[in-house]
């Protein structure tokens, strides 16, 4: 992996982090994780989601397993859309973001369910509601970065 | 095959927890390291974004006395910064910890975190090292925050009693009602459930905790109770309480740790009555532990089992 992107991927998952300690419940790494695929760089993309899937399993509250599902997903989400949908194209990514949304509040729900929790449903919806928003605005700034780097301005 | 796989997982971690450990000691104490630099940057950074909004109030002004103004209010807000925080700490410190238990201060770092932040926690910047350990007790000057669900060597993760799934037993102060106290979310009032149609709580009477379950210390102060009403057929009063500390003003708290007995003082305080003690002096059968309580009569209070022997004798004798 080159300086540039090195620094980008760290400089998107210390920034990730400090966003999530302000927007609880919203995964700011998530999008760092299909722009890694749309790379098609499986040995970064792979190593980048297991640290964040560490992360997020980490700080997280419910068992190990929530966050598995989640990235995994997500991941299947993507190369399946990738046959319908132009990887890079926007409104692919709004409709990632909505699937994330609708896949927060269900997986909350059979997750804590299944270890015996009580969540609060209206938390959980609007969380919901912030990741499908999130999720495609800040794919669009990562992804206008990424290509500003050195090694990828060709690709502009 | 990927599916069988993830079940078998997820199912033995929940028997053995193994994997959340890995996670919490890798994850958490990651994100604690990148959280700390953070806070400090960021107060930093609004330190200055306030002095230089002063800096613009302040431009029409003489020279010299721009100066003088911009000094002094450099030094009223770092004073008062200190102050604020000299007494929040000066308040943590006037939480005595019960006998046997120890205090030790932490700081919130961050609330809920990512996509897998369920359950209505916060992370403190204390750790397995400092001796935090799975429902370590913690508390706020003004009474009873929550407990810790999981620990990495340097950070853990504290559940709210404000969380739908923390249930407490607790009793009244005045009236001695008995009931358990669960959290109903952020922002919402706690409940006190199965308190009988009978019980004669009242509402301003504080809350504190009995030390029933064995993990939090008798008599901390959980929250005032702030409405007692029937409800239909129900064979128990609906009572809300309001906790007293505020989520989302939590900077610091302390955490409450169980102090080792000293050998010498279970010796101490056990009456040398039985002709057959084993070998190693403090320990005690435990049919013995349970005629003596039989002894008592059932009017006596409950002792918490797992407690060494001498805590449970000095606790009757309170």
């Amino acid at each position: 992996m080159s300086g540039p992107r090195l620094g980008f991927w760290v400089l998107f998952t210390l920034s990730g982090l400090w966003l999530q300690s302000f927007l609880p419940g919203v995964d700011f790494l998530a999008p760092g994780l299909v722009l890694s695929l749309q790379e098609e760089r499986p040995r970064t993309t792979v190593v980048l989601g297991g640290l964040w899937l560490l992360l997020q399993e980490g700080t997280g509250s419910l068992a190990f397993g929530t966050v598995v599902l989640w990235y995994g997903v997500l991941a299947g989400l993507f190369f399946f859309g990738h046959w319908l949908f132009e990887a890079k194209n926007f409104l692919f990514m709004v409709i990632l973001g909505l699937c994330l949304g609708l896949l927060h509040f269900g997986l909350m729900q059979v997750m804590a369910q299944l270890q015996d929790w009580r969540v609060a449903p209206g938390r959980v919806l609007m969380e919901g509601v912030l990741q499908a928003v999130v999720f495609p605005v800040q794919w669009g700034l990562i992804y206008i970065i990424h290509n500003s780097l050195p090694h990828n301005v060709q690709d502009l | 095959m990927v599916l069988f796989v993830y079940l078998g997982l997820f199912t033995w971690n929940i028997r053995t927890g193994y994997v959340d450990t890995v996670a919490s000691n890798t994850g958490l104490e990651l994100t604690r390291w990148v959280l700390t630099p953070g806070r400090w940057v960021w107060t930093r950074v609004s330190s200055f974004w306030e002095r230089y909004v002063y800096f613009v109030g302040v431009r029409q002004e003489a020279e010299t006395l721009r100066d003088e103004l911009a000094k002094t209010q450099e030094e009223l807000v770092t004073t008062r910064e200190e102050a604020a925080r000299a007494k929040r700490l000066a308040d943590l410190l006037g939480i005595l910890p019960p006998p046997e238990w120890s205090r030790e201060a932490a700081r919130v770092i961050a609330h809920r975190l990512g996509p897998n932040a369920a359950l209505e926690t916060f992370v403190i910047d204390k750790g397995s090292r400092s001796g935090v350990d799975v429902n370590t007790p913690v508390v706020a000057p003004e009474g009873v925050v929550g407990r810790v669900l999981r620990t990495s060597l340097s950070a853990a993760t504290v559940l709210m009693i404000t969380d739908p799934n923390s249930r407490i037993p607790v009793v009244s102060q005045k009236t001695r009602t008995q009931g358990i106290l669960i959290g109903r979310g952020a922002g919402a009032t706690l409940q006190l459930q199965y308190v009988s149609l009978s019980a004669g709580i009242e509402e301003g009477e504080t809350l504190v905790t009995t030390g029933l379950a064995g993990i939090f210390p008798p008599g901390l102060p959980m929250g005032k109770v702030t409405q007692v009403t029937r409800e239909g057929a129900s064979i128990f009063l609906n009572i809300q309480a309001q906790p007293f500390f505020d989520p989302a003003r939590l900077e610091e708290v302390a955490l409450l740790k169980r102090v080792p007995p000293a050998p010498e003082a279970a010796v101490e305080s056990l009456p040398d009555t039985s002709t057959k003690r084993p070998k190693g002096g403090g320990a005690e059968k435990k049919g013995e532990s349970r005629k003596r309580r039989a002894k008592a009569g059932p009017d006596e209070p409950k002792i918490q089992e797992g407690q060494p022997e001498h805590k449970k004798l000095q606790r009757e004798g309170q």
